[in-house]
């Protein structure tokens, strides 16, 4: 053997030596240094767990009526793993399932699409291992024969599966839908998912999330407890041992303070104002009418009774998953059904807003209780007329005269005299007094509402500060708008006088302010609150809408009772002046026409009209009725209630008769039953049938049992996260 | 000694042709010239090997209620065979067989043909690497090609230095090039890229070692470099062999693709610790998470199972043999042995390295079995052929 050989394989051993050398070293590496992570590794990686949705809680009314409850369904659900492995990526398994169905693919498609950047509305968020159920079947004879075809005929439908589970059922006692109150529910998002602890993310993978209304101000409530069966399996998920196990926990119910039959009542009286206004000449109080929207509120415990908004959606459209085209078309639909108007947004009250002007002007002295003022035609402020409504003319009158018969012009005055007074203050260096808008404040107009629905709105009192405050937000595109736009063009004088005089609280906006125009903005629900704190001795509530929370075996959670915000800083007396004033509205006021014949000896009713002229050039104003009631002998009115039709046209006109139908429906008047014989809600707390499981009628129809017997027990969608597809 | 006597009472008679017995027995015979040592190892690693095949494969066939031994009762039978097979290398002259070398050659040649015709070859995992033989046989011709190769390059390059000191010139080198360059295109259409390597590290370590000019050494070296870099370039590989052989660089990138396998492979081996959990109790093995468990990531199990002690224990087993091939090299009595035991060494060298190194995350996944480990007729056949022809050289050397 040559030298260069021997060297040759001298080296050869070195690197036999290093290569191994290499191994050993590596083998310490994974199986010493870094044994106990790779240990955890292999611990997990044959431990699944596998969830059970609970049964979520049911909303009841005061008497108990459900509202929202659960039902057991035949769900149809894709695996979508299942599916994508088929030679054309299932497209031919979905297209037979939507025609089976009667839904379009594009639909089922877009349910099982995952959701990501650009995935469509009802896109799936939950793990892409599990079933994802895309339909929901109703409990009949047709259902359960689609049912038994998709499982009878398993090769034509590789990949889906139909089982009974539990869904969501709005089922609208009395006929009351109160969509918007309740809210809906849909699939957790990434985001909503991500900001949740480590250890629950898995768990809620797939869960449903109240979106609106009480759905998703009481969902940590409603939704309960998932349970978790922690199970052993091989490498293609199989199970080999159970290793632990909770059971699921169902969520709490929800008692809400508000009585379906009133609630239907409101819905009913709503369509009916918008019906009326469509009716009318917009000459003699008509108008195209938009959306409605009315409050009942108990005025002594600050509870809704009943609250909606019209025109209004059957929510049961949420359940299983809407689809993009209907959702996209309940956005866009005339009237924007998806929002709550009777909380959610604000509105130029009108003259409902002469409760707050009143007590202001009244408790800062501008007026008194035993003033006359002079209702003119019109009143000449800052070279602009400030004409009365109908350009009316009574003369010399009280302020009992003028709130029944709602003077404008009385209020112009003795606006004008408050801005002057607070101009003369501002002038000697000291803070205005504002009365107008500090009782506004007081009576929860302007400021934020603390009620148990998510979105409430605060809507506007413009003042001095404030205005300024939004000039300066706003004038860079005024003061462009004055050198863009042609000189001497009407928004060229318009965003040149905003440029350089908006901060400016003129006399104006005093007046525009004092009789519930300009800039002021309530929501009904917030009108409500004032109005009650007027018949209730001066209490300003925080609205609630739920008065209890039960755990599903009765025992109770808690009792909501609506906080009391503050007390009016208004004298008594000037309080019940008001109120006595507002108990002629209907007698001889505004509201006359509306209230003819109304058994006034039953049911004493007071209120005050509203007409806010919101679109001058075609005499378009919101119609509003602000009212209180109670059965005549008792001390205080025990309802309130509001009712706002958007461009409806006159109060007296078109909001009054509407009120008039819910006071005959809360108090059983005019041939209507009462919703509360006693006169007020009931104290007590309703008894509730117990959910066992996902059943909820009493006695199911056989059909249900037999589909029992096919699928096994009919309990709650099981489902398994974190799965793996088979190594491929 | 029951003939002895006989040989005494008549010491002028024609002496009688000795018995098998007695030549086996003899103090010059050739058992008694063995490499024990090498044997040992050897024997070890089969153990091992059995012990791993059986517990990748009992959990499942119970599972499926088949035999539990099933797997066990073949690994052995296949050792069984082997060793006989390596008893037959050892026994024939290997000077007889480089007279034979040419013939080995054409029936390797004619194997790795037909094993591509249609209705002969199988296609196992998309490559065409079996050829069915009888009753579910199957025989892998790749394997047997790899000792045809080593044989005939030892013979092209160490014919004509039995007694001239010199390296081959570069007319031989060329030529052995040529005859090498078919088995491997013949190979590479099947295609099996594992046994490329393998067969591309026994060329260059052969010529290497054959006493060539360090130029040639280097000039090869060059040649695979830029033959890698052409591969991956004009994407003569498909992508999935690219995805394959690349995915050990990032397992973390895809834990459930081409990265599932090896990232399983570690969680496996990470979680024996010291001792391993005992054969027959892994978790990761017993719920089937490594695939090809029993061929090629058999070695996931001793990880598991064995722990450190276990894998390390195999791993050195490896090195025992390697180091015992290389001194069988040094001794060999003529170029053609030393390179014979040199082909040998580096085939099991590299393909160990690259079998181990796959599980543990430190080389490219490849289709190839660990050797004498591993479950497999024909890998088991051809490794123990090799072992007996190592044994041939060791017990013909010099000393």
């Amino acid at each position: 053997m040559s030298d260069r050989s021997r060297l040759r394989l001298i080296v050869l051993r070195v690197l036999v030596i290093s290569l191994l050398a290499t191994l050993l070293g590596r083998l310490w590496y994974l199986q010493v240094l870094a044994g106990p992570q790779y240990q955890q590794a292999a611990a997990d990686n044959q431990v699944r767990d596998i969830v059970a949705s609970a049964p979520r809680g049911q909303i009841v009314d005061d008497l108990g009526r459900r509202w929202a409850t659960n039902r057991t369904a035949l769900v149809v659900s894709v695996d979508r793993v299942a599916l994508l492995r088929q030679h054309d990526g299932g497209t031919t398994v979905l297209t037979r399932l939507s025609r089976l169905l009667g839904v379009s693919y594009t639909n089922l498609k877009s349910k099982i699409q995952l959701c990501g950047p650009g995935a469509p509305h009802g896109c799936w968020n939950g793990s892409p291992y599990e079933p994802i159920p895309v339909s929901q079947l109703k409990d009949d004879i047709t259902s359960t024969r689609l049912a038994l075809q998709i499982l009878e005929r398993k090769e034509d439908f590789p990949g889906v599966t139909a089982e009974l589970g539990a869904v969501r059922d709005y089922t609208k006692p009395d006929g009351a839908l109160a969509s918007q109150v309740l809210g809906y529910l849909a699939p957790i998002t990434l985001d909503e998912l991500k900001k949740l602890p480590k250890t629950q993310q898995d768990a809620r993978r797939s869960d449903l999330v109240g979106r609106s209304g009480l759905e998703q101000e009481y969902d940590g409530y409603l939704r309960g407890r998932p349970g978790v069966t922690e199970v052993a399996v091989d490498h293609l998920g199989a199970v080999t041992s159970t290793l632990s196990q909770t059971v699921p926990q169902p969520g709490d119910e929800i008692v809400t303070s508000l009585d379906a039959t009133v609630q239907a009542s409101l819905e009913k009286s709503l369509a009916d104002a918008v019906d009326r206004a469509h009716h009318t000449d917009v000459k003699k109080g008509g108008g195209p009418a938009d959306f409605a929207a009315g409050v009942v509120l108990d005025a002594l415990t600050g509870h809704v009774v009943a609250m909606a908004s019209y025109p209004s959606y059957d929510p049961n459209v949420f359940v299983g998953g809407i689809s993009e085209r209907d959702y996209q078309a309940l956005q866009h639909a005339p009237g924007t059904p998806l929002l709550d108007k009777a909380y959610a947004s604000a509105y130029p009250p009108g003259s409902t807003f002469k409760l707050v002007s009143t007590a202001g002007l009244l408790d800062d002295g501008i007026a008194s209780l035993d003033g006359t003022y002079d209702c003119s035609p019109s009143v000449t402020v800052g070279g602009r007329e400030f004409k009365n409504f109908e350009s009316e003319s009574l003369g010399l009158i009280d302020l009992h005269t003028t709130i029944v018969k709602s003077c404008d012009t009385v209020y112009y005055g003795l606006a004008n005299k408050d801005w002057i007074r607070d101009n003369s203050l501002i002038d000697d260096k000291k803070r205005p007094i504002e009365g107008v808008q500090h009782a506004a404040r007081a009576f929860g107009l302007g400021v934020p509402v603390a009620v148990d629905l998510p979105g409430a709105t605060s809507g506007h009192i413009a003042d001095r500060n404030n205005q300024k405050l939004r000039w300066e937000q706003t004038k860079k595109d005024a003061c462009a708008g004055a050198k863009r736009r042609p000189k001497g063009s009407y928004l060229q004088q318009l965003d040149q006088e905003f440029c350089t005089d908006g901060w400016r609280f003129n006399p104006g906006d005093q007046l525009n302010e004092d009789i519930g125009q300009g800039s002021v903005l309530v929501s009904p629900l917030q009108l409500a609150v004032a109005y009650a704190a007027l018949v209730n001795g001066g209490t300003v509530f925080e609205p609630r809408l739920v008065k209890a929370i039960v755990a599903p075996d009765g025992t109770l959670v808690a009792n909501v009772r609506a906080p009391v915000r503050g007390h009016l800083p208004v004298s008594p007396a000037i309080l019940d002046y008001i109120r006595n004033a507002m108990y002629d509205v209907p007698l001889k006021g505004t509201a006359q026409d509306a209230f003819t014949g109304f058994p006034m000896g039953r049911v004493k009713v007071g209120g005050k009209t509203g007409t806010a002229e919101v679109d001058v050039q075609h005499g378009l104003a919101t119609a509003w009725f602000a009212s209180f009631a109670g059965r005549a002998g008792e001390a205080k009115p025990r309802f309130v209630t509001v009712i706002m039709v958007d461009r409806g046209g006159q109060g007296g006109v078109v909001a009054a008769p509407s009120v008039r139908e819910v006071w005959d429906s809360v108090f059983g008047l005019e041939h209507h039953k009462a919703a509360f014989p006693t006169g007020a809600p009931p104290a007590a707390l309703p008894r509730i049938a117990v959910l066992t499981g996902a059943s909820t009628s009493p006695s199911p129809p056989p059909s249900t049992h037999a589909l029992g017997d096919l699928f096994g027990p009919p309990g709650l969608a099981v489902r398994a996260t974190g799965w793996r597809p088979g190594d491929d | 000694m029951t003939d002895s006597g006989t040989l005494r009472v008549s010491p002028v008679s024609v002496r009688r042709r000795e018995t098998f017995r007695e030549r086996a027995l003899d103090r010059e015979s050739p058992l008694r010239r063995l490499d024990w040592v090498l044997i040992l190892a050897i024997g070890g690693l089969c153990t091992l090997g059995a012990l791993l095949v059986w517990g990748a494969t009992k959990p499942n066939q119970v599972a499926h209620g088949l035999d539990p031994n099933a797997f066990l009762k073949k690994d052995i039978l296949n050792i069984g065979i082997g060793l006989s097979l390596a008893a037959l290398a050892a026994l024939v002259d290997y000077r007889t067989i480089r007279a034979y070398a040419p013939v080995v050659y054409v029936a390797s040649l004619a194997g790795l043909v037909a094993v591509l015709v249609p209705h002969v070859g199988t296609r196992i995992n998309g490559s065409h690497s079996w050829i069915p033989i009888a009753a579910g046989f199957e025989v892998q011709p790749a394997e047997f090609a790899k000792i045809a190769i080593i044989v005939l390059m030892a013979m092209l390059l160490g014919e004509q230095r039995d007694s001239v000191d010199i390296g081959p010139d570069g007319r031989d080198v060329w030529l052995t090039l040529a005859m090498c360059a078919l088995p491997v295109l013949l190979i590479l259409a099947q295609p099996d890229v594992g046994t490329i390597m393998v067969l591309g590290f026994v060329i260059f370590g052969v010529i290497s070692m054959s006493g060539v000019s360090s130029r040639w050494v280097v000039g090869l070296l060059v040649v695979a470099v830029l033959g890698a870099l052409v591969i991956t370039h004009l994407h003569l590989l498909k992508q999935y062999q690219i995805d394959r052989l690349t995915s050990f660089t990032n397992p973390a990138k895809d834990t459930q693709g081409f990265g599932y396998n090896t990232h399983q492979a570690r969680i496996a081996i990470g979680s024996g610790g010291w001792f391993g959990e005992g054969l027959f109790h892994g978790t990761q093995t017993n719920g089937h998470f490594v695939p090809e468990q029993q061929t090629d990531f058999v070695f996931t199990v001793a990880g598991e199972e064995l722990g450190l002690v276990g894998s390390g224990l195999l791993v050195i087993l490896v090195g025992v043999v390697l180091w015992r091939g290389l001194s069988i090299a040094a001794r060999a009595g003529d170029a053609f042995g030393t390179l014979v035991a040199v082909g040998v060494v580096c085939w099991f060298g590299f393909q160990a390295f690259e079998n181990i190194g796959m599980t543990v995350g430190i080389m490219p996944v490849t289709g190839l079995p660990l050797p004498f480990v591993s479950y497999g007729g024909s890998a088991m056949f051809a490794n123990m052929l090799a072992v007996g022809l190592l044994q041939n050289v060791y017990m013909r050397s010099r000393t």
